[in-house]
C-alpha cells in the first residue's frame, strides 16, 4: 500500500505535499496516522499512561417516557404518574419502573441522571443529533459522533475498526434531518462500522464478510495485488475525498476478512444458546450481545440503536395513536426487550472484569410531556429526561439531578447535551480542550470551552 | 458580467490612483425620531474592499441636524439637511442625510418593533417561550410570527404582571431579561438598552396592540450585498427594511446573521460584524421578520494565476471564467476524447460506451465529432431509462403505496414523457391538472401516492420548486420567508381532489370536488389557495384549484419552477447543483454562480422547458470539457467548476456498468432477463447490490436519500459478494469468450481497457500489466490446469479492473 511512486510532489493548501498524503493515506487506512496519534499525544488530547476506555452507547430510539422508566412520580395525579409503579433497586433510596425488574438488581453499577434537557425543537433527529455529538447541527456543519472522534483521537485497536455501529443507523424519524451517527466534518473514513444486518436472524451474518467457496485466498490477495496495479497508473484521483476514502474501505475490508479475531467477533452463534436467551432473542439484545464480543476484540466504541425509526414499529415514542406506539408497549414488549438486554449485558461485562474499562451509556433523544394525552400517550418533551450511565470509571449507585414533582422540568442539577457529551469524553480519557480539524482546517473543540463534565458522576 | 467583476477591474485600472473610498448606505432619509443609521466606510484597492467604518473618524456638518457618533451611527437632531463625512487612512468619503419628522410625535409599535426585540433577544426562541409548550407558563409564538397572540399573552394572562400599565418598570417582560429578579433564561438586555427603552417607553404608551394598519416589512435590502475581502478581514453588514408605507429603516441590530459555510466566513449575531475564515465564497444570510436575503462574501484564493482561461463553448463558460478569475482559479486542462466519450455516456444514459464506440470515436477526425456523439446519444433508449429512472427517483415510484399496475402506469408515463422530450411544464401541468382514471393517465397516480394536501403540499414545493416547506406546517419556517400562512394557503390547493375506485383495484378516478377544506390550525379556518407568492384564488372561486395553481407552476416568471429542474440537471452532470443540494434552492442557499443559473434559466423557459435541448448545452459546454485532473491552483475547489468533479457511479449505473464489461445482466426477481438495473420501474425489486451502494428507498422527495458514500460494506460485497463475483465465472461472460475465441492477453487487455476505462492502455502500463498476467502463467501440467488457471487470471483482470477507482468513478 505504501506508494513512493508518486510522480511528483505538489504542495496541498494544508501544508502536506501529495508525496506526504499517499504516504500518510496508506499508514492511515483503518482511520489513524501515525502523525496525527504523535500529534495528539504531544499535544496531550491522549494521555497514553491511561488504560484505554471503551464505551457502548444504547441510542434508544423513540425517547423513553422519564416518568414510566427511571424517574417515577407515584404521588402525582393519575394523568401525570402514568400505570406503572415503582420497585425499590439493590441501592436503598433508588427506585424504577416495575417494567426493568433484572435492571433493578444492578442500580449500584450504574447512575442515573434525571435532570437531562435539550432546548431545541421537539422533534427526534434533533435529539440524536446532540446526544450524540454534544451540538446541534448549525450552519451547514455536521458534527462527529463520540464514537468517530474516539476513532479519530485512538485509532483502531487490532484489526477491527474502532467504531461499529448496530444493528442499522436511525432511519426516517420525521425530521428529515442527520441523526448525528456519522463522524461529520472529520470525513467518511471515521464514520462508524455499520453492521447492517439483524444480529437475531437465525441465518445472521455479516453481509459478506468472507470470500465464496469457488474464490481461494490465494486469488483473493493476487485480485487485490492487481487492483492497486491498475489503480496506480491514474493520478487524477488524488484530490478527490471519495476517491481516497474508496481505497480505505477496501483496505478495512480486507483487514477485516483476514483477521481471524475480527471474524469470530462477528460470529454470534458461538455463544452458548443460553447466553444468547438470556440477553433476548430480538434484535436489541442480540445486538447487546454482539456489542459485548465487539469490545472483547477491540472494538473501542459501539453503537446500538435500539430501533430503526418510530414509524409502524413499536418503540419508545408512545404518542398513544397509530403509526406510533401505545403506552402499554412499555409493558408488554419494549420494557422486558431493553431489561433483558441491558441487565445481562452489565452482568457479562462484569463477570468477563470489562465493566471497569467500558462504559454503558443510555439514553433517548428527549423525554415525554408529564401530561398523559387523550390518545393515552405521551408527546415529545425535551425539557427534561433521565439517562444513565454505568461501567468504567463512573461510581454506580447515585442519583444525580431531580426533576420538579411532575417530570416537567430539571429541578436539580440541570444537564444539557454538551455537558452530557463533556462526561463521555472525560470517561474515555480525553482532553475536554482537544481540537479537531473541522472545513479548511478550522479548528472545531470537541465540546464548547468551559463546558465542565459531570464530575460527581466519576469515582474520584 | 457580474457586478464584482466590475469593481475588480475598476480597482487594477486604477491601481495608481488614490484609493477610492465610499459610504453605504449611498442614501440616508432619517424618518422619525428613533431612526438611525449604521454607515460604512468602504476603500477599493488591490482588488479587494475593505471595511474602515471601524477606524473611521465620522463628522456631521450640522450636527444639530444629524448627529453622527464615533461607530457611524447617524442620529436624527432636527429637520433638515446635513453631509457627514468619514475618513481613515488618507480616504474620504460623505454622504447626505435627509432628516424629516424629527420633532414628530413617536409611538413604538408592537409588531415592528417591540415583537423584533423579543425576537433577537431570544424571548421567543425555540428554546424558551418560542417551544410549543411555552416556558413556565409563558408562551409566545416561535420567533414572534403572530404577534396578536403574542400582544394577548403579554397583556391579558396573568393578571397583568407580564405588563404593567400602572408601574411599567415592575413588568415581568422588563425585570425578568434584564435580571431585575432571577429568569432561567439568563439576562437578555440591560436596563439602559435600547431594548429596554423599546419595551419600556411602549407600555407607559398604553401597550399599544398591533394593528392591520401597521406598515409591514416588504423587504430587505443589505451592504454590501457582495464584497471581496482580504483574508482575515472583518466587515460590518447594514440591513435596512423597507416598510409598505415607503419608509425605510435599519434594522440591522434586530436582524438573525448566518454564515452559509464557516469555513469562509464566521458571522457575529448580535453585531452582525462579518470575519473571514478562509478562502472562496459565503453567503452570510440575513432573517428578519420572515424575511430574508444574504451578502456574499469573498476571498479570492492566494494563487498567482496567469492564464486563466479554458476553450470558450457557450454562454456557460462566459460565466464560469468570470467566476474562476475573481476567484484566482485556473481552470484544468481540455479533457481527452475518452474522458468525454466516457462521461457523456454514463452522465447522459448511464451506460458506459462499448469498446466498438470508443474505437469509432478516437479514430474519428471530424471536427464536430462531440457534437455528433452528442446528438447521438440524446436519441439512444438508454438516455430515456436513465431520465425516466431519474424522474421516477423524485416523484417516488415505488410499490411500496402503490399496487404494482399502479405503479407501472406511474413509470410508464414518466418514461413516455422522457421519450417525447415532453415540455418540463407540461410535464408538470399533467400531474397537476389531469382528472379521470389512473390507469389511462398514469400522472395521477402523483395523487393516489400523495394522498393528503400536506404531502401534496410538501412533496409538490420540493419535487418542483426546490422548496422545503416543512417547518411551516407548525410555525413560520424559523430560517426562511416561508410562513405558515402561506403553508396552508398552498395546502388549500390540494384540499379538494377527489378519489374513487375506478374499473380494476389498482384503478383510482381523480376528480375535482365542489368541498372540502385544510384548517389553519391556530386561525381554525380555511385560507384562500394561493401558491407561494402566488395570486389568491377565492375561496368560492368554481372549478379545480389546481388548474390556476398549474398556470402559475408553469408561468415563464415563476421564480421557483424552471430553477428548480434547471439546478437538478446541472448537478446531475457537473457533480454538484449551483444551488448544493440541488434540491434546496431556498433563498438563504445561494447558487456559487448565481448569474449562470439565470443565464441557464432564461434559457430553458425561452427553449420551451425543453429539456433534452439544455442537456445538450451542458454536454457541449467547454466547462463540461475540462479534465478532472487538478492543477496548482484548483486542488481544493469542488463548487466553482475549475475542473469536472469525481463522482462515483450511481449504484445502477455501476451494476449495470459491470454487467456491460461482464458480458453478463443481472437477474432481477419479476423482471424479464437482460433487464437493467437503470430500466427497473420499482426500487422494491431485490437487489442487495443495489441497497448496499445506496439507491435510494422512495419514501420521501428527498435528493440526499440516495447515499453516494463508499462504505467498507460496499468493499466487501465486490469482494466477496454473490453479484460481481458470478459475472466473472459465468460460463457466458466475456471472460470465457475471450478465452474461446483464444485471443492473446495484449488483445484482450485493448479490449478490456476500451470497454472498462474508455481508452488504450498507456505504452508502459500495457506492458506492466501484460508481466504481470505472464509471471501468472502456469506452464507445467495437464492442458486442463493450464487451461483453469488462465481462465482463473483473466478473472482476476477483469476484478480488478472493474474495481478499480478508474472504473468505479466519472471523471
Amino acid at each position: 500500500m505504501l506508494r513512493l511512486d508518486a510522480d511528483r510532489t505538489v504542495e496541498f493548501c494544508d501544508g502536506f505535499r501529495r508525496r506526504d498524503f499517499l504516504h500518510m493515506g496508506a499508514l492511515t487506512a483503518l482511520g489513524l496516522g501515525m502523525p496525527d496519534m504523535m500529534g495528539l499525544q504531544a499535544k496531550g488530547a491522549v494521555d497514553p499512561s491511561k488504560k484505554d476506555m471503551n464505551c457502548i452507547f444504547l441510542m434508544l430510539v423513540g425517547g423513553p417516557s422519564q416518568l414510566d422508566t427511571w424517574d417515577m412520580k407515584p404521588n402525582a395525579p393519575a394523568e401525570i404518574r402514568g400505570p406503572y409503579k415503582p420497585i425499590k433497586t439493590n441501592v436503598p433510596g433508588i427506585e424504577i419502573s416495575e417494567i426493568f425488574p433484572r435492571m433493578a438488581k444492578h442500580a449500584d453499577k450504574f447512575a442515573l441522571i434525571r435532570s437531562v434537557y435539550h432546548t431545541a425543537a421537539a422533534v427526534h433527529d434533533t435529539g440524536h443529533q446532540m446526544m450524540q455529538t454534544g451540538r446541534l447541527f448549525q450552519g451547514g456543519v455536521e458534527h462527529p459522533h463520540f464514537g468517530s472522534v474516539l476513532g479519530k483521537l485512538k485509532g483502531p485497536n487490532g484489526d477491527v475498526p474502532p467504531h461499529v455501529l448496530l444493528p442499522k443507523p436511525i432511519g426516517a424519524t420525521g425530521g428529515n434531518m442527520p441523526h448525528g451517527q456519522t463522524a461529520g466534518y472529520l470525513g467518511k473514513t471515521f464514520d462508524p462500522f455499520v453492521l447492517n444486518a439483524d444480529p437475531s436472524d437465525p441465518n445472521f451474518r455479516v453481509p459478506d464478510m468472507l470470500p465464496p467457496d469457488y474464490l481461494s485466498a490465494l486469488r483473493v490477495d493476487r485480485r487485490r495485488d492487481w487492483r492497486n496495479m491498475v489503480d496506480k497508473t491514474v493520478s487524477k484521483f488524488e484530490t478527490s475525498q471519495d476517491a481516497r476514502l474508496l481505497d480505505s474501505t477496501f483496505h478495512q475490508a480486507y483487514t477485516l476478512m483476514s483477521s481471524q479475531k475480527a471474524r469470530e467477533a462477528f460470529e454470534l452463534h458461538r455463544e452458548p444458546e443460553k447466553v444468547r436467551e438470556k440477553y433476548g432473542l430480538n434484535r436489541f439484545g442480540q445486538s447487546c450481545l454482539l456489542a459485548r464480543r465487539m469490545v472483547e476484540a477491540g472494538v473501542r466504541f459501539v453503537t446500538i440503536n435500539m430501533f430503526e425509526t418510530v414509524f409502524d414499529e413499536i418503540t419508545w415514542d408512545i404518542h398513544g395513536s397509530r403509526p406510533f406506539s401505545p403506552i402499554s408497549c412499555y409493558r408488554d414488549l419494549v420494557g422486558p426487550m431493553f431489561d433483558m438486554g441491558y441487565a445481562s449485558l452489565l452482568e457479562d461485562l462484569h463477570d468477563r472484569g470489562l465493566l471497569s474499562t467500558t462504559m454503558v451509556v443510555g439514553s433517548g433523544e428527549f423525554g415525554r410531556t408529564p401530561k398523559v394525552n387523550p390518545a393515552g400517550g405521551r408527546d415529545h418533551w425535551p425539557n427534561c429526561w433521565t439517562m444513565h450511565m454505568a461501567g468504567g470509571p463512573v461510581k454506580g449507585g447515585q442519583v444525580i439531578g431531580a426533576s420538579d414533582e411532575i417530570g416537567g422540568q430539571p429541578k436539580d442539577r440541570p444537564v444539557t447535551p454538551m455537558e452530557v457529551a463533556a462526561t463521555v469524553y472525560h470517561g474515555l480519557g480525553i482532553d475536554l480542550a482537544t481540537e479537531l480539524p473541522g472545513a479548511q482546517g478550522r479548528p472545531i473543540p470537541i465540546v464548547d470551552r468551559g463546558t465542565e463534565p459531570i464530575k460527581e458522576l466519576f469515582r474520584s | 458580467m457580474c457586478r464584482c467583476l466590475h469593481l475588480i477591474f475598476a480597482a487594477a485600472f486604477a491601481t495608481h490612483a488614490a484609493p477610492r473610498g465610499e459610504i453605504l448606505p449611498k442614501s440616508v432619509t432619517l424618518a422619525t425620531p428613533e431612526s438611525r443609521q449604521q454607515l460604512l466606510l468602504t476603500v477599493y484597492e488591490n482588488q479587494v474592499q475593505r471595511d474602515l467604518t471601524r477606524l473611521a473618524q465620522w463628522t456631521s456638518s450640522h450636527p444639530a441636524i444629524a448627529e453622527v457618533d464615533p461607530a457611524g451611527i447617524v442620529k436624527p437632531r432636527s429637520d433638515g439637511q446635513a453631509v457627514i463625512t468619514g475618513r481613515a487612512n488618507g480616504v474620504e468619503a460623505t454622504v447626505t442625510v435627509q432628516v424629516k419628522g424629527a420633532k414628530a410625535p413617536f409611538a413604538w409599535s408592537f409588531r415592528n418593533h417591540v415583537t423584533p426585540v423579543m425576537t433577537k433577544t431570544g424571548c421567543n426562541q425555540g428554546a424558551c417561550h418560542g417551544a410549543l409548550a411555552g416556558k413556565n407558563g409563558f408562551k409566545l409564538s416561535l420567533r414572534g410570527y403572530d404577534p396578536d397572540l403574542d400582544h394577548d399573552v403579554l397583556t391579558r394572562q396573568s393578571l397583568g404582571r407580564r405588563v404593567s400599565l400602572a408601574d411599567p418598570a415592575s413588568s415581568l417582560i422588563l425585570q425578568k431579561p434584564s435580571f431585575g429578579i432571577p429568569h432561567v433564561g439568563g439576562k437578555r438586555f440591560d436596563r439602559n438598552s435600547l431594548e429596554y427603552r423599546v419595551i419600556h417607553e411602549w407600555i407607559t404608551a398604553g401597550a399599544p396592540p398591533p394593528s392591520i394598519q401597521d406598515p409591514e416589512v416588504t423587504a430587505l435590502e443589505v451592504y454590501p450585498a457582495q464584497a471581496i475581502l482580504a483574508p482575515g478581514a472583518e466587515q460590518q453588514l447594514v440591513v435596512r427594511a423597507k416598510y409598505s408605507d415607503g419608509r425605510v429603516e435599519d434594522v440591522t441590530r434586530w436582524v438573525k446573521f448566518t454564515s452559509a459555510d464557516e469555513g469562509v466566513a464566521t458571522v457575529n449575531d448580535t453585531s452582525g460584524l462579518v470575519k473571514m475564515t478562509g478562502h472562496g465564497e459565503s453567503a452570510i444570510t440575513l432573517w428578519y421578520n420572515s424575511k430574508v436575503l444574504y451578502s456574499r462574501v469573498t476571498v479570492p484564493y492566494p494563487h498567482q494565476v496567469a492564464d486563466a482561461s479554458y476553450p470558450r463553448r457557450n454562454y456557460i463558460d462566459d460565466h464560469i471564467l468570470a467566476k474562476l478569475k475573481s476567484l484566482n482559479l485556473a481552470p484544468s486542462k481540455p479533457a481527452t476524447d475518452s474522458d468525454y466519450i466516457r462521461r457523456s455516456y454514463l452522465d447522459t444514459a448511464g451506460v458506459l460506451p462499448s469498446a466498438e464506440e470508443v474505437e469509432n470515436f478516437l479514430n474519428d477526425a471530424s471536427p464536430v465529432k462531440r457534437e455528433k456523439l452528442v446528438d447521438a446519444l440524446l436519441e439512444r433508449e438508454e438516455y430515456v431509462d436513465y431520465w425516466a429512472y431519474k424522474w421516477s427517483d423524485l416523484l417516488l415510484v415505488s410499490s411500496k403505496k402503490l399496487r404494482a399496475p399502479a405503479m407501472w402506469d406511474f413509470y410508464n408515463w414518466i418514461r413516455d414523457s422522457v421519450k417525447a422530450n415532453k415540455g418540463w411544464d407540461q410535464f408538470a401541468r399533467e400531474i397537476f391538472t389531469g382528472t379521470g382514471s389512473s390507469r389511462e393517465k398514469g400522472a395521477l397516480n402523483y395523487f393516489v401516492l400523495h394522498k393528503d394536501p400536506i404531502e401534496l403540499t410538501e412533496t409538490t414545493t420540493q419535487a418542483f420548486l426546490g422548496q422545503r416547506l416543512t417547518c411551516a406546517r407548525c410555525h413560520n419556517h424559523p430560517l426562511e420567508k416561508w410562513t405558515q400562512k402561506q403553508y396552508y394557503q398552498m395546502a388549500s390547493i390540494f384540499a379538494r381532489i377527489g378519489q374513487k375506485q375506478g374499473n380494476d383495484p389498482a384503478d383510482t378516478v381523480v376528480f375535482a370536488k365542489t368541498s372540502g377544506e385544510v384548517l389553519h390550525p391556530r386561525l381554525l379556518r380555511p385560507l384562500p389557495p394561493t401558491p407561494l407568492d402566488g395570486i389568491v384564488i377565492p375561496l368560492d372561486a368554481p372549478g379545480d384549484r389546481r388548474v390556476p395553481f398549474a398556470q402559475w407552476l408553469t408561468d415563464p416568471k415563476n421564480p421557483y419552477f424552471a430553477r428548480a429542474i434547471v439546478n437538478r440537471i446541472w448537478g446531475n452532470f457537473m457533480g454538484r447543483g449551483l444551488c448544493d443540494p440541488v434540491d434546496d434552492i431556498r433563498a438563504t442557499n445561494p447558487a456559487s454562480n448565481e448569474e449562470l443559473l439565470q443565464a441557464l434559466t432564461r434559457d430553458f423557459v425561452g427553449s420551451g422547458y425543453n429539456v433534452k435541448k439544455l442537456i445538450r448545452t451542458i454536454l457541449l459546454s467547454g466547462v463540461y470539457q475540462l479534465s478532472s485532473e487538478a492543477n496548482a491552483t484548483n486542488q481544493n475547489d469542488n463548487k466553482y467548476y475549475s475542473k469536472y468533479i469525481v463522482k462515483r457511479l450511481t449504484a445502477e449505473t455501476l451494476l449495470d456498468s459491470m454487467s456491460q464489461v461482464a458480458g453478463v445482466s443481472t437477474a432481477f426477481p419479476g423482471m424479464p432477463a437482460g433487464t437493467r438495473a437503470m430500466q427497473l420501474p420499482d426500487v422494491r425489486i431485490q437487489s442487495q447490490f443495489l441497497d448496499v451502494f445506496g439507491r435510494p428507498p422512495r419514501i420521501i422527495c428527498d435528493a440526499g436519500e440516495r447515499s453516494m458514500d463508499p462504505s467498507i460494506a460496499q468493499a466487501l460485497h465486490v469482494i466477496n459478494g454473490e453479484t460481481l463475483n458470478r459475472k466473472l465465472s459465468n460460463p457466458e461472460g466475456y471472460p470465457s469468450l475471450v478465452l474461446k475465441l483464444g485471443l492473446s492477453d495484449a488483445k484482450i487487455l485493448d479490449h478490456l481497457m476500451l470497454s472498462a476505462f474508455s481508452r488504450y492502455p498507456a505504452p508502459q502500463e500495457k506492458a506492466d500489466l501484460l508481466a504481470m498476467l505472464d509471471k501468472a502463467r502456469v506452464r507445467n501440467g495437464t492442458p486442463q490446469a493450464q487451461l483453469d488457471s488462465r481462465r482463473q487470471a483473466i478473472e482476476d483482470l477483469f476484478w480488478a479492473m472493474l474495481t478499480s477507482k478508474e472504473f468505479m468513478f466519472n471523471h
